[in-house]
């Protein structure tokens, strides 16, 4: 196995894509229900959290970054694989390539369930399941380019979103915000802890980074995307603290729909069920990206035709959609990813730079002796 | 048979003036318009042979015949060739090239015993006059159409493109009946990656007869399954300067009016030559019409659908209730109402277009008027739903192209099926599908979608909206043309206070 690839000129994309990138794959299914589940960690003060978390994945990143940079052009499964030796290099690639699996079921099961929430009780979850994974397999047949193209577009269509807040936001009750800097450290350590699933998904960076035409300019596009899903979300965690009380968001289990159902003009009510259909163009780019992140992984470390992968996997997919229509299922598939990625994204990358540059230091080392002897 | 002349390959001369006479008559058995007449003067046979329809026989009877019988010419190729006065007389050899331009109208002279044949093309081509276009038409800007003869089409763009960077490649392409084509372009702007996949694709193109440009175009098209054009067609010879000035390939085909314009975008099927004839704010204005026509052929329908069937909640109480009053005496669901609506506009659009003109009119009016109304007092359809099938109908034929303008009427009956089975999700289910294969498609090898992706944000003046002119100063960068700078940049005005 390679652990440096060469990447034909025709696939490179340019480094400002990332953004669009990043942050098309952070967004996702969890930002619709976020803003709840760190409300009732950290309270009126959920915004520090948020911000604590956002401070926390630029360090992650960053680190990223130096691990990417040690090599001419590689991805983390060659990474792993020169660190590691070949077999538990390859064990590891595997725990990413489970690590998207699972992520793109839940991303996957979510959504079908908040469609039959709100739109279809009765639809059934293969139905739904098979529809969106004909998109994932015509979108990722495509190629990366199709794929960023995806994101690019669909990132560009969707966030017309955001004006349905304006509404919900001037009837906002400033008070529930304060007092302010009550909520003691720790509940706002797990208020950060709880918003890691939302803002998972960079690690796709791990996987595009040698893809990349420009990588000098490649850290601040990063940056960028991960600021302002920072900002999406604090700004629909605010403004949900503002117009709802403590009781209402309990009771609620997505939030942001609830909000953005205020919105009404003279001949269009009900924005929420607009939204979810059109939250699609937020999910697909997603499960793009992951898709192709396991059929690519399957590709470098067991060789597998990429084609292969994704039939298969779409096939799994569509059918594991029928045992995933209970919500505590789907709960414990949104918990188990959000623990395992937990683990694998936030906390792996600082293990592992330590290893990389000392192997690297080593090896130069070892060369200097070659060469004085 | 002395001989097999007909697979014979090479210099057929000298012969005697019969053996040539039954070659023809053998190749033309079926054909009773070869006229072939001999003449004797001196001992020596001369053979005159044409077709006769093909030329122009005052000129053959004046400028070569009379010359020949009456002066005192010397009978032998030099000579003829010499003092006849008719230009473009030239030597042929082989049966081949005998074939060949005897059907464009060749007029051929044999003198027994010389070694090669006398040719003088004086063909004679029937054609119809400039006319307007009838399939695009502009209120502003020039009016004039390409017809089917490429003469007169060359004519007009050497005329429009009056510029020594014009190139105009000649290809024979069919091998039973070669046609011919013209890749056009400018030497200076275009992207010469972009003319060498063209060229290419031009020549390993193996067919029998390219029956018309737009035949081509799908043959050489980027993707055949697709059901969006990738090249731009046009029969307006100002579309057609305004691209090839930009940087662009076109391609003209003999008998064909309609010109193929490469590579293009997704968009550049709303541009319109007339967005650069109005000002600059009206122009952004039709353009947005456009977009959002398309928009609308594509989804109101299919919307109206969704939403009546499975999301009345969306619609708000006053409006449902006018809505619901409509809808009241309509005994079948709303899917089955919109399909039937949508197939009598098309019914009516497809006789509209094979009948006359003016019996086509009184079929509009009574299809759209009587049908129309007689359809709601039935109780068959609603009323609002015939609004908004008239208004998509109607928003469809504002694209500038009549191929895109079709593929949005097509797409149409798909979304309605989505949106009547799924509701809202089943049309976002459509809308995602549709930009994906629209971001998967490329034409001549460049992204459709661009500028939107790759995303060329200096290129959004030119495609979503325009500038002042004095903005619009360089070329699309989505093309990648070798020269990008139209024109120099205005120094910038001094900023000046009020009352100075």
């Amino acid at each position: 196995m390679d652990i440096n690839l060469k990447v034909k000129k025709n696939l490179q994309i340019r480094a400002f894509y990332l953004f669009f990138i990043i942050a098309s794959i952070q967004l996702g299914v969890g930002i619709i229900g976020a803003p709840k589940l760190i409300y009732l960690e950290s309270l009126q003060d959920s915004w520090i959290s948020i911000l604590i978390a956002f401070i926390y994945i630029v360090a992650v990143v960053i680190t990223m970054f130096f691990i990417l940079n040690q090599y001419e052009n590689a991805d983390i499964y060659g990474i792993q694989v020169d660190i590691f030796g070949k077999w538990i290099g390859k064990f590891l690639g595997t725990i990413y390539i489970v690590h998207f699996g699972i992520a793109l079921l839940s991303v996957l099961i979510t959504y079908i369930e908040v469609i039959r929430v709100y739109i279809f009780p009765m639809m059934s979850n293969f139905v739904m399941g098979f529809l969106l994974l004909c998109l994932v397999v015509y979108g990722v047949l495509g190629g990366l380019r199709v794929i960023v193209g995806v994101c690019t577009v669909f990132f560009l269509l969707s966030h017309w979103i955001v004006f349905l807040l304006i509404q919900p936001s001037t009837r906002m009750d400033i008070t529930h915000l304060q007092p302010m800097f009550v909520s003691p450290i720790s509940d706002l350590l797990s208020g950060a802890h709880i918003s890691a699933y939302t803002f998972m998904g960079f690690e796709i960076l791990f996987l595009v980074y040698p893809f990349i035409q420009n990588k000098k300019k490649a850290k601040l596009p990063a940056l960028l995307a991960t600021g302002w899903t920072t900002l999406f979300l604090l700004l629909i965690t605010i403004i949900t603290i503002g117009y709802f009380s403590y009781q209402q968001i309990e009771r609620r289990e997505w939030v942001l729909l609830s909000l953005i159902k205020v919105q009404n003009f003279t001949f269009v009510e009900r924005f929420d069920y607009i939204v979810v259909a059109e939250w699609m163009m937020i999910i697909v780019p997603n499960m793009l990206l992951l898709m192709w992140g396991i059929t690519y992984g399957m590709k470098r470390l067991y060789k597998v035709p990429q084609k292969v992968t994704l039939y298969s996997v779409a096939v799994i997919m569509s059918f594991a959609c029928i045992y995933f229509d209970e919500h505590y299922r789907i709960q414990s598939t949104i918990d188990a990813s959000a623990n395992y990625g937990f683990w694998l994204v936030y906390v792996y990358p600082f293990l592992l730079l330590p290893i990389v540059l000392i192997k690297k230091k080593w090896i130069k080392k070892k060369e200097e002796k070659s060469n004085a002897k | 048979m002395k001989k097999t002349f007909t697979s014979k390959k090479g210099n057929i001369f000298p012969l005697k003036i019969d053996e040539l006479d039954k070659i023809l008559k053998a190749r033309f058995e079926t054909n009773p318009d070869l006229s072939f007449t001999t003449y004797e003067k001196n001992n020596k046979k001369i053979a005159v042979f044409f077709i006769a329809y093909q030329v122009e026989s005052e000129k053959i009877d004046n400028f070569l015949l009379e010359p020949i019988l009456m002066k005192n010419i010397e009978w032998t190729n030099h000579s003829i060739l010499n003092e006849i006065p008719l230009n473009g007389g030239k030597k042929v050899e082989t049966l081949e090239d005998i074939l060949k331009d005897i059907l464009i109208g060749a007029v051929f002279i044999y003198i027994e015993g010389e070694d090669s044949i006398i040719a003088y093309l004086l063909s004679k081509k029937e054609k119809r006059s400039l006319q307007q276009s009838e399939t695009e038409s502009l209120v502003l800007g020039p009016k004039i159409g390409f017809t089917e003869s490429m003469v007169t089409n060359l004519n007009i763009v050497r005329w429009t493109i009056r510029s020594e960077d014009l190139v105009l490649e000649q290809y024979l392409i069919g091998k039973r009946e070669p046609r011919e084509v013209r890749l056009i372009y400018m030497k200076s702007i275009a992207n010469e990656v972009d003319v060498n996949t063209m060229r290419q694709r031009l020549q390993e193109l193996e067919i029998d007869v390219i029956d018309d440009a737009s035949v081509l175009m799908q043959y050489i098209e980027d993707s055949s399954i697709t059901i969006f054009p990738q090249f731009l067609t046009t029969e307006l010879p100002d579309r057609f300067s305004y691209n090839i000035n930009r940087g662009r390939l076109g391609i003209l085909v003999e008998n064909s009016p309609t010109a193929i314009i490469t590579p293009t975008t997704f968009f550049s099927f709303f541009e319109s030559t007339e967005d650069l004839y109005m000002r600059w704010n009206i122009g952004t204005f039709l353009r947005g019409l456009r977009y959002l026509s398309f928009f609308m052929s594509t989804f109101l329908t299919p919307l109206y659908v969704a939403a009546v069937t499975f999301h009345y909640e969306i619609i708000p109480t006053p409006l449902l209730i006018n809505l619901g009053e409509s809808r009241s005496s309509v005994p079948f669901p709303p899917i089955l109402e919109a399909l039937f609506l949508e197939l009598m506009i098309e019914l009516l659009r497809e006789s509209g277009a094979r009948l006359p003109t003016k019996v086509g009119q009184t079929i509009g009016i009574v299809g759209g008027v009587v049908v129309g109304t007689a359809a709601v007092e039935a109780g068959i359809t609603s009323n609002v739903l015939i609004i908004f099938v008239a208004l998509s109908a109607l928003a469809s034929f504002t694209t500038p192209n009549y191929l895109m303008g079709t593929t949005a009427r097509i797409i149409r009956f798909p979304m309605i099926l989505l949106g009547g089975f799924l509701g809202l999700i089943g049309i976002m289910f459509g809308a995602c599908f549709l930009i994906i294969h629209l971001l998967r498609l490329t034409s001549l090898g460049r992204p459709y979608l661009s500028p939107l992706y790759p995303l060329v944000p200096k290129d959004f003046n030119k495609v979503l909206f325009r500038l002042p002119n004095e903005y619009q100063n360089e070329r699309f960068r989505s093309y990648r043309p070798k020269d990008l700078i139209r024109f120099g940049k205005k120094k910038a005005k001094n900023k000046k206070d009020i009352d100075e």
